[in-house]
């Protein structure tokens, strides 16, 4: 049974002089046999997190805390954990067999014949025993990939680490590999940390993500709860491609006003009641939950001009201006596949009350998150 | 502070899929540490992990070379010499002040100063020479570099004997070819002439040191990319220019190292002549190793053997340091 | 028609013009490249037939030719063979564990200093790469001091048969210490390019610093030992300096010190100094026909 758990965790570095927080003031609980996924964009410190957890870097301040032991001053190499590589990392002059034996030679007294009989076992699950004998440099990216898998699954670690895994595997195979992966770390239920700065592998293979920016951890959820509850405005844009819509909106006399646009939006009293009286705001709304109707019916809806469209055949992807404004206001729809329209064609946009976010334009925090309908079984039960 | 949309934006918009490798990793940056074990820190940080390997090595470098050159220093100040101890008490420049009005020293001086440049500008110029001509796409190219090379690894020794012979007044090689090709007023007592002595010794010195210059500008050549020789032939311009004004330009970094090298050899082209002339070559051929040599080793002044040593340091210095300076800027260190 | 049968003729001469240039051009090349051979090879040429001739055939031919049968003899090989004989053992005595010494002691300083990052390590290294490019004269008098000081032979005067070569040791020691930051250097430029998430991947599969060092580092750098220990080797068997002033008995005399006092006794006796010549650098000469690459990359990297 291993937690793994990140009280506080700051990282400075040094840089001639000038102090740079890599990552500041993370904390995590992360329960046994969960599958974490950290994301953000690069440079967002969760490359750094993940070494700390490693013992490749040392923590400047705070906690972490694998199982119940505290591993701050615990080297890399007693700290029972495993770890995949971007670049795999294999050691190239010794043969399959021997890169996964390495870690077992290293760090356990068992017999010769019980490694290679955990070795053989593993290679087996992973479809890599035709493989054993050969050396990295005549094997394939995927197959390296795969043996850097086993000789990390090899050791039985009590956590396991992962930077990057799939991001050398081209399009094809990298999505094999996630359903791949994520069935084997069922299937082992063995505490993981899975860094990526590709939002789909974060939205499709974690239990929960937790999102970073610039050191600071912005959200920690299941991905629809981050996908539909996001905290601030940076995990709204992060999670969900294409982006979320923003605009700069003020409310005045109980609408919205666009401050770029003329756009004025009704809102209801009981979202009114959630805005803490702040005045100064960002509108949020998913591209998928805007709707192209024919001419403005309702107060929700705006005249608008389809600029481009992007035919994804299931989907398609416009990009839409507002009518009679100033300025650019280009934002994106998506819409159903079968529906035709014409580019250049006016139409109007519908912004669906039920889908609106609101957040705090100076601190960006979420004030409103959208409607979410049998909220217990999508999101689960909120802690 | 106000929130950007459009810094946000674009910051999201920044998230390609090949850049997740950007994050922050510095290496070995010390971090400001509150709380823990400072002991097990310690134990396990990578500067006391890292000691076992490089400590010794470092300590044996260190004692050898940087010990002895102080030790050198310090032998230079006192008057020792004959056989018995130096003695560590009168300490004085005196060594010193009286090297310019040595003869012997001003001119073994000169000798090194005009060996230096002259022998590093000959062997810079073969050496390129050699590079652009092997860098042609010729045929056993592997050969010819390696035959170019071949005196590189011979002894001071060997190759001080070879050239003994070489420049025999009577059957040596030299005088045989140019009475061969109707030069016979050119051949002459090379070795024995006081005029052509210092000469004969960069000659020979350029032969077995150019090939060093060749495998470093050949290098440098390599470097280039053929994008640029190909633009120089669209502008028209001519072999010769192109290396004039394309090429050569880009070869600095491997004329300074080359040159930087090829004077330390220089410096240390004791054994060649050594071997020709025993410890003393006479003014006309004297450099400052070698003057070193005799005046300790042969004569017993330790002291004022000592004292030269510290000028030709000084002057390996005044070409390293630079160098490395430079390097250190750039990064390469 | 005319004007098309000109046109076209007027290219054929132009591609026959330039392909005659480019053949002259490669003529001139050829020429050039292998006027040079004959330069470089011209010493060891002219050493090589002299060593060949008897005392008369090298008076009375020029060293460009090749001995006669009349002039040829090999005695000029024995009689420098049994001279240099002693020398050659004592070379290859104390060159060997000087030579694997400082690449050893070279690669484990660059690991240290490379791959286990800390700070402050460039200051360090500035120090090794001084010292690649110290003049051996600013040393001479503090090293013979410092031998002598330390009396090897007699600490050593338990085994006669060390004590002995004594000088030999001090040789091996003096040659290693010195030949640390060359190979220091070689070795971490290697060492700077190796991939650090490897070394990362055995840390945390629970190698300590020395099994990485002894599992990972050190079989992959063998292709920089071959360089290292071939560098290394033609530098400290062609050394004479550190000879003269730490060998005093003669029968601790290395090949160089052989090949001078050769040189010296013999003045007039051309062939048997060229004999000399060639089987000192025999070695060295052999090393440098099979491993000439690694011995270009040492040189190169030396810098």
């Amino acid at each position: 049974m291993t937690e793994l758990t990140l009280e506080n965790v700051t990282k400075r570095f040094d840089d001639d002089g000038d102090v740079i927080v890599a990552v500041d003031d993370v904390s995590v609980e992360i329960d046994d046999g969960e599958f974490l996924v950290l994301v953000g964009p690069s440079g967002c410190g969760k490359s750094t997190t993940l070494r700390m957890i490693a013992g490749l870097e040392t923590v400047s301040d705070g906690q972490i805390v694998i199982g119940d032991e505290v591993v701050n001053d615990v080297p890399a190499q007693r700290r029972d954990i495993a770890m995949v590589f971007q670049s795999y990392a294999l050691y190239p002059h010794m043969t399959v067999r021997e890169n996964m034996r390495f870690g077992l030679e290293e760090s356990t007294n068992l017999t010769d014949k019980e490694m290679d009989s955990r070795v053989e076992k593993t290679a087996t699950t992973l479809e890599i025993d035709e493989l054993l004998e050969r050396k990295p440099g005549e094997l394939s990216g995927g197959q390296q990939q795969r043996v850097a898998l086993g000789r990390a699954i090899v050791r039985d670690p009590s956590v396991f680490l992962m930077d990057e895994p799939l991001s050398n595997l081209d399009a094809k195979l990298r999505s094999g590999m996630r359903t791949e992966l994520q069935r084997l770390q069922e299937q082992l239920d063995v505490t993981t940390v899975y860094v990526t700065h590709d939002q789909t592998e974060a939205m499709t293979m974690g239990d929960r993500i937790a999102i970073l920016n610039d050191g600071e951890l912005q959200q920690v959820a299941t991905p629809l709860e981050c996908y539909h509850r996001p905290n601030n405005v940076f995990v709204a844009g992060f999670i969900g491609e294409p982006s979320m819509n923003f605009f700069e909106v003020t409310l005045s006399d109980g609408q919205l006003v666009g401050d770029d646009v003329t756009f004025e939006y009704p809102l209801s009293a009981s979202i009114r009641e959630t805005l803490d009286s702040r005045s100064k705001l960002v509108l949020g709304i998913r591209p998928e939950d805007l709707e192209i109707v024919d001419r403005a019916e309702t107060d929700h809806d705006f005249p608008a001009v389809i600029n481009v469209i992007e035919p994804m055949g299931n989907e398609n992807n416009l990009l839409v201006d507002f009518l009679e404004t100033e300025g650019e206001t280009t934002f994106n729809v998506i819409v159903d596949g079968m529906r035709h329209l014409t580019a250049g064609g006016r139409y109007a946009v519908r912004f669906p009350e039920s889908a609106i976010h609101l957040f705090d334009r100076e601190t960006g925090t979420a004030l409103h998150n959208r409607q979410v309908e049998n909220e217990p079984e999508l999101l689960g039960p909120r802690a | 502070m106000g929130f950007d949309i459009d810094r946000l934006r674009s910051r999201v918009g920044r998230r390609d899929p090949d850049s997740g490798a950007d994050d922050v990793r510095t290496d070995g940056g010390t971090e400001a540490t509150t709380g823990g074990s400072r002991f097990a820190r310690l134990k396990h940080s990578d500067l006391v992990q890292s000691l076992p390997f490089w400590l010794p090595p470092a300590l044996l470098m260190g004692l050898f070379v940087y010990g002895a050159i102080g030790w050198n220093l310090l032998i230079s100040l006192t008057d020792w010499s004959g056989l018995q101890q130096p003695e560590y008490t009168d300490l004085s420049l005196e060594m010193y002040t009286q090297m310019p009005a040595d003869a012997s020293f001003v001119a073994a001086f000169r000798n090194t100063v005009v060996l230096l440049v002259v022998f590093t500008v000959i062997s810079l110029l073969i050496g390129l020479g050699l590079a652009i001509l092997i860098d042609r796409n010729i045929r056993f190219e592997n050969t010819f570099r390696t035959i170019y090379l071949l005196p590189m690894a011979l002894s001071f020794v060997v190759t001080a004997i070879f050239w003994s012979w070489m420049y025999n007044p009577s059957t040596g090689t030299i005088n045989v070819i140019l009475r061969g090709v109707g030069l016979d007023f050119l051949a002459m007592n090379w070795l024995g002439d006081t005029r052509t002595r210092l000469a004969a010794i960069i000659f020979a010195l350029t032969w077995q040191f150019s090939g060093y210059a060749m495998v470093v500008y050949l290098a440098g050549l390599r470097a280039i990319p053929d994008s640029h020789y190909e633009a120089a032939k669209v502008d028209g311009a001519g072999s010769l220019r192109m290396y004039w004004r394309v090429i050569i330009p880009q070869l600095s970094a491997a004329t300074t190292s080359a040159a930087v090298v090829l004077m330390v050899f220089a410096l240390k082209a004791f054994d060649f002549i050594y071997v020709m002339f025993g410890d003393n070559p006479g003014r006309s051929a004297d450099i400052l190793a070698v003057m070193m040599f005799r005046v300790a080793f042969s004569r017993s002044q330790w002291a004022y053997g000592a004292a030269v040593a510290t000028i030709l340091f000084l002057m390996a210095l005044s070409v390293v340091a630079p160098y490395l300076y430079m390097q250190y800027k750039r990064g390469d260190l | 028609m005319a004007t098309a049968d000109e046109s076209r003729q007027t290219i054929g001469d132009r591609l026959a013009d330039r392909r005659e240039q480019l053949d002259l051009t490669r003529v001139g090349l050829y020429a050039a490249l292998i006027t040079l051979v004959g330069f470089y090879l011209s010493p060891l040429w002219a050493g090589l037939t002299t060593a060949f001739k008897t005392q008369a055939g090298f008076v009375n031919t020029t060293p460009l030719e090749p001995p006669t049968p009349e002039w040829f003899t090999i005695a000029p090989w024995a009689d420098a063979f049994s001279v240099m004989q002693g020398g050659l053992i004592n070379s290859i005595t104390f060159v060997l564990p000087a030579t694997v010494l400082s690449a050893l002691l070279g690669s484990l300083a660059a690991y240290g200093l490379t791959k286990l990052s800390w700070r402050g390590q460039v200051g360090v290294l500035v120090l090794f790469l001084a010292g690649v490019f110290l003049p051996y004269q600013s040393v001479l008098v503090p090293l013979r001091q410092f031998w002598s000081a330390v009396d090897l032979a007699g600490w050593l005067a338990f085994a006669p048969f060390l004590a002995n070569r004594a000088d030999l040791i001090e040789l091996t020691i003096t040659h290693t210490a010195y030949g640390i930051p060359i190979c220091t250097i070689l070795f971490r430029s290697y060492y700077k390019a190796m991939d650090d998430d490897m070394i990362e991947a055995a840390k945390i599969d629970g190698a300590s610093a020395f099994g990485i060092y002894k599992r990972i580092v050190f079989p992959l750098s063998l292709p920089m030992f071959a360089v290292t220990l071939i560098y290394q080797f033609t530098q400290v068997w062609n050394d004479l300096l550190f000879a003269l002033v730490l060998v005093t008995s003669r029968s601790n005399y290395v090949v160089t010190l052989s090949l001078n006092e050769l040189q010296g006794a013999m003045a007039q006796e051309y062939n048997l100094q060229m004999a000399g010549a060639f089987i000192a650098a025999f070695p060295t000469i052999i090393v440098y026909v099979i491993f000439g690459r690694q011995f270009a990359k040492g040189i190169a990297g030396g810098t």
